[in-house]
């Protein structure tokens, strides 16, 4: 019986094949969004019998939010250094000699269950002829203090569902809203987590050698708000959107978390007002909900444009 | 399911017992023939009017049917003014379902005339025997030849030009009736261009191409036994859908089965009848030929269903039943992909349905026992498990979170029927009871774009089955010269499934105004009147006329929409010898029960007068006819309560025929 409808079936199925091929849909996400969930090692810097690695998603420094974990071992025995006050500080200098740096941890905090350092680093700029990043480590071993620099590569973040965005406030302060999850979205309500920072402007001049930390000091702000109206904004789409999403709110970690559903593939824009802790609104405007096909949707003052 | 046929199986054996001191059976068959036993009205596919019709065109004669057309090609059928969602539509039994989210591709619209001998049209749950249904069941029977009949070569070829849309069409069919060995083949092009409305103007993208061809093969292998294979290709290109923003591109489907009929010359048990079958079905629209459209999107749809058909018949003295196992599974695939105008670059990507499976198995059966000579009754019904996997189910969560990947659902289904003849008069009198599943677009569509209110539907996995309770009755009266006879049905619908505006939505398809989600209403009711007369004025003078009337209204009183209003057929048939005219005059009046809410606005009265004549005469052996004739000889213009987009139907359309059998 089985074998009756699977004879028919072929048969069936020789004489007549398909036109055109079904779209394979997993096959075809993977190629429009590529994710990386492992950990290895993007740079090591051999100074003072210590052996100091940074591991980083997929060995590389991309673009926006990237985590770090920095692991001292020594040299020679291989085994783990235990050092501590660990601090890390990228600092990017343009053609012009001007230094600033980006949102980042200076003090890594020490995660004894794997053994390394974890902090993150939200690059603002990609490596380029005119802008070139450095990291400055600075570990203690044994109540000596060291100091090592190494000049990294940043490279371009293809996965725009991981895109950042740079703005003045209307208090004047500068911010940054990094898209840290989710990495390869899917049609569904997707868990959407960012990162909000603000550059804390230095109050006094630099002092010591440099660089001076107090002059490249970024915090996550704490008790903001996005609010997210996701929508599609190519003229054919006619500014369409989707229902169930939800604003994104700060969590135990220090990151915001909100839900954005994404009803299919495409290019998509996260409209975002910002509020801060009281209710006033930073950054952002409001976008027209009204289905205009035809016309590219408007977008808010505050966004970052996803593709999946 | 085991348990029911357990039950089943016992009550014949009661039944079996019973029948073993009877009598030898009065009609044994002996031959491998068509054998009915339940009567069913048989129509051949010609209407009285034209003598080369379209499936759709026959369906329309019949009382029963209403269409809501997208165009002049592929109209879906409206079985008492429910949507085909509401029917089982099958071919010989075997379920096949479009492959268009859009509903452009009817069953119907993957026959032709040439390859069918009748279509069984049943109303309600009598309709149950191929399946769960509300509405009742079209059933398309194609064309077998008995075994050994005189005549071993037979056939016919048909040509015929109709002038308002210059539609040439070629139909030949042959068969070949040995006494081991029957072939059945038959082959047809259709080619139409854009029709004319009754204003002279061009109705744009309304042309069509059709080519289908069938093969059917059957050999005795014993006195009572036989084998069948069948195939139908059908290939329908650059259709034109004037109401939609789109075309059809290509569309194709192969359908198969082979079968096996077994019969038996004495006991309960009289025909067993097994087949397997397998068809897909591939539907790509195109909307390039469009200039308006700013942004293109591809929309093809696949559909590929394998299932078995096993059928007894038992008849014993006075009873007799038919009682049939249905097993099928579907898998329905759409995609929509959209460009802009450089088509290199994609704007979005999302399945109109996603990838859904549907595994139906059912047993259904319907029993007729003659009380007396004057009265009968019939009852039977029907059990299925309806299982449903969506294979993407985000989609379905994108509007629903709670959304079930998979989905069982068991559809009971009961009815029963009485008769009496006394003299001239017949009377009736029934009711039915039944659920059905929602269909695979009103449980997991996708933002499919119905044209006619200008929405993006989403389905529902979670919607309840429908229930429907349903009464109905006839009274006739026959004498040599006249007949008359009225019937009406009445259906209360729990659970009635029908597209509802979702706040929360946001509209996709470009020429869309917003977002409906199919939801169920608490009750609908439909009732339906049919009164039918004939009277024979001369000998050779015939008059007919139908009255059909229709009401439907949702649990706030509120009108459903596509209810066909009052409406009207009448003919006049005149013959001699080899010469016969007709005449007659269709027509609806004004919509006065139209639903704003739905979509609709009011569709004004029209009449349509027809005429044709013929002369049917020998060359040699072969009967030779020929016919001319002209549709809405007024050149009305006009459009119906079911046109989509209000789209005016064909003016004045001559139509000439030649026909050869032999």
């Amino acid at each position: 019986m089985k074998k009756t409808t699977f004879l028919l079936a072929v048969l069936c199925f020789a004489v007549m094949s398909c036109t055109k091929d079904k779209t394979n849909y997993e096959a075809e996400i993977d190629t429009v969004v590529t994710e990386h969930s492992e950990f290895k090692e993007v740079l090591a810097i051999n100074s003072n019998g210590h052996k100091i690695s940074i591991e980083a998603l997929n060995g590389t420094f991309y673009m926006g939010y990237n985590e770090i974990r920095l692991k001292i071992t020594n040299v020679q025995t291989k085994e783990k250094v235990n050092a501590s006050t660990v601090t890390f500080l990228p600092i990017m200098t343009n053609a012009g000699g001007n230094n600033t740096s980006c949102p980042h941890s200076y003090d890594l905090a020490y995660k004894s269950d794997d053994n390394y350092f974890l902090g993150y680093s939200v690059f603002t700029s990609e490596s380029n002829t005119n802008e070139s990043w450095k990291l400055y480590i600075s570990y203690t071993v044994a109540d000596q203090t060291f100091a090592v620099k190494q000049t990294i590569s940043v490279q371009e973040q293809s996965n725009k569902n991981l895109n950042i965005t740079t703005f003045t406030g209307n208090d004047n302060e500068q911010y940054f809203i990094a898209l840290i999850s989710p990495q390869k979205p899917n049609v569904a309500e997707n868990e959407l987590i960012a990162g909000i920072y603000k550059f804390n402007k230095p109050t006094n001049p630099p002092v010591g050698a440099f660089p001076d930390p107090s002059q490249f000091s970024y915090t996550e702000v704490s008790g903001y708000t996005l609010l997210l109206d996701p929508r599609m904004p190519e003229p054919s789409m006619g500014n369409h959107s989707s229902p169930n999403n939800k604003n994104l709110t700060q969590q135990s970690d220090g990151l915001y978390h909100g839900v954005v559903n994404y009803t299919m593939t495409g290019n998509w824009t996260l409209n975002l007002i910002m509020l801060n802790e009281n209710g006033q609104t930073l950054k952002g405007t409001k976008v027209p909900g009204d289905f205009t096909p035809g016309v590219e949707g408007a977008k808010s003052e505050l966004y970052i444009d996803i593709l999946f | 399911m085991k348990k029911l046929s357990v039950i089943f199986l016992v009550l014949f054996l009661g039944m079996n017992a019973n029948a073993q001191d009877a009598e030898i059976p009065r009609d044994t068959s002996k031959h491998l023939e068509e054998v009915k036993i339940i009567g069913i009205a048989k129509r051949k596919i010609e209407t009285e009017m034209k003598m080369a019709v379209s499936v759709d065109e026959f369906l329309a004669s019949s009382e029963n049917i209403s269409f809501i057309k997208r165009g002049a090609y592929a109209w879906e059928p409206l079985l008492n003014n429910m949507s085909s969602e509401r029917s089982t539509l099958t071919i010989d039994g075997m379920h096949i379902f479009g492959a268009c989210t859009d509903k452009m591709d009817p069953i119907t619209s993957y026959v032709e005339s040439n390859n069918l001998s009748t279509i069984d049209i049943k109303s309600g749950q009598e309709g149950s025997l191929h399946g769960a249904t509300v509405g009742g069941s079209i059933d398309l029977k194609r064309k077998s030849t008995p075994f050994g009949l005189e005549k071993k070569f037979s056939g016919a070829y048909q040509t015929g030009f109709e002038f308002n849309n210059k539609q040439f069409y070629n139909l030949a069919n042959a068969s070949y009736a040995g006494d081991k060995f029957v072939a059945d083949g038959s082959i047809s092009f259709r080619k139409a261009g854009n029709y004319h409305d009754g204003n002279q103007n061009e109705i744009k993208h309304s042309q069509y191409n059709k080519f289908n061809t069938s093969l059917g093969l059957a050999y005795k292998i014993s006195p009572l036994s036989s084998v069948r294979v069948d195939a139908i290709f059908d290939q329908a290109k650059d259709v034109g859908y004037p109401a939609l923003p789109m075309d059809l591109w290509l569309s194709r489907a192969i359908i198969t089965s082979a079968s096996y009929k077994q019969l038996f010359e004495a006991g309960l048990v009289r025909i067993w009848d097994t087949k397997l079958y397998f068809n897909a079905i591939e539907h790509y629209m195109d909307d390039t030929t469009r200039p308006e459209n700013l942004v293109h999107m591809d929309m093809p749809g696949w559909s590929t269903t394998y299932g078995l058909i096993s059928k007894i018949n038992l008849q014993e003295d006075r009873y007799s039943s038919e009682i049939q196992l249905n097993v099928y599974e579907n898998i329905s695939i759409a995609e929509m992909r959209m460009y802009p105008q450089d088509r290199s670059k994609r704007t979005m990507f999302a399945y109109s349905w996603p990838w859904v499976t549907t595994r139906f198995t059912g047993l259904s059966m319907n029993n007729s026992w003659e009380i007396s000579d004057k009265s009968q009754l019939n009852f039977g019904g029907s059990l299925g498990l309806n299982y449903n996997y969506s294979k993407y189910v985000e989609f379905n969560r994108i509007f629903y979170p709670e959304a079930p990947q998979k989905n069982n659902r068991l559809l009971p289904g009961l009815h029963a029927s009485y008769e009496l003849n006394i003299d001239q008069f017949d009377f009736s009198i029934g009711t039915g009871y039944g659920h059905r599943a929602p269909s695979v677009s009103e449980a997991y569509g996708y933002y499919i774009y119905n044209s006619f209110d200008r929405y993006d539907y989403i389905g529902n996995p979670d919607l309840k089955n429908e229930i429907s309770y349903e009464a109905n009755a006839s009274a006739g009266f026959k004498n040599e010269k006249m007949s008359i006879e009225a019937k009406a049905n009445y259906f209360h619908i729990q659970n009635y499934i029908i597209g509802r505006i979702l706040s929360l939505g946001s509209p996709m398809n470009y020429q869309s105004v917003g977002v409906k989600g199919y939801t169920s209403l608490d009750h609908a009711k439909l009732f339906n009147l049919t009164i039918n007369t004939n009277y024979d004025i001369l000998q050779h003078l015939h008059w007919k006329g139908v009255l059909n009337y229709a009401r439907a209204t949702d649990d706030k009183d509120g009108n459903l929409p596509f209810i066909r209003p009052l409406s009207y057929q009448t003919s006049l048939h005149f013959m001699h010898k080899g010469f016969s005219v007709q005449t007659s005059m269709n027509g609806d009046f004004k919509q006065d029960n139209y639903s704003p809410e739905y979509g609709e606005d009011q569709t004004p009265a029209y009449m349509i007068w027809n005429i044709s004549g013929d002369y049917t005469f020998n060359i040699k052996n072969v009967k030779t006819a020929l016919q001319v004739g002209a549709e809405n000889i007024f050149n009305e213009y006009y459009s119906t309560y079911a046109d989509w987009g209000n789209i005016p139907r064909m003016g004045r359309n001559i139509f000439t025929s030649l026909k050869f059998n032999f």
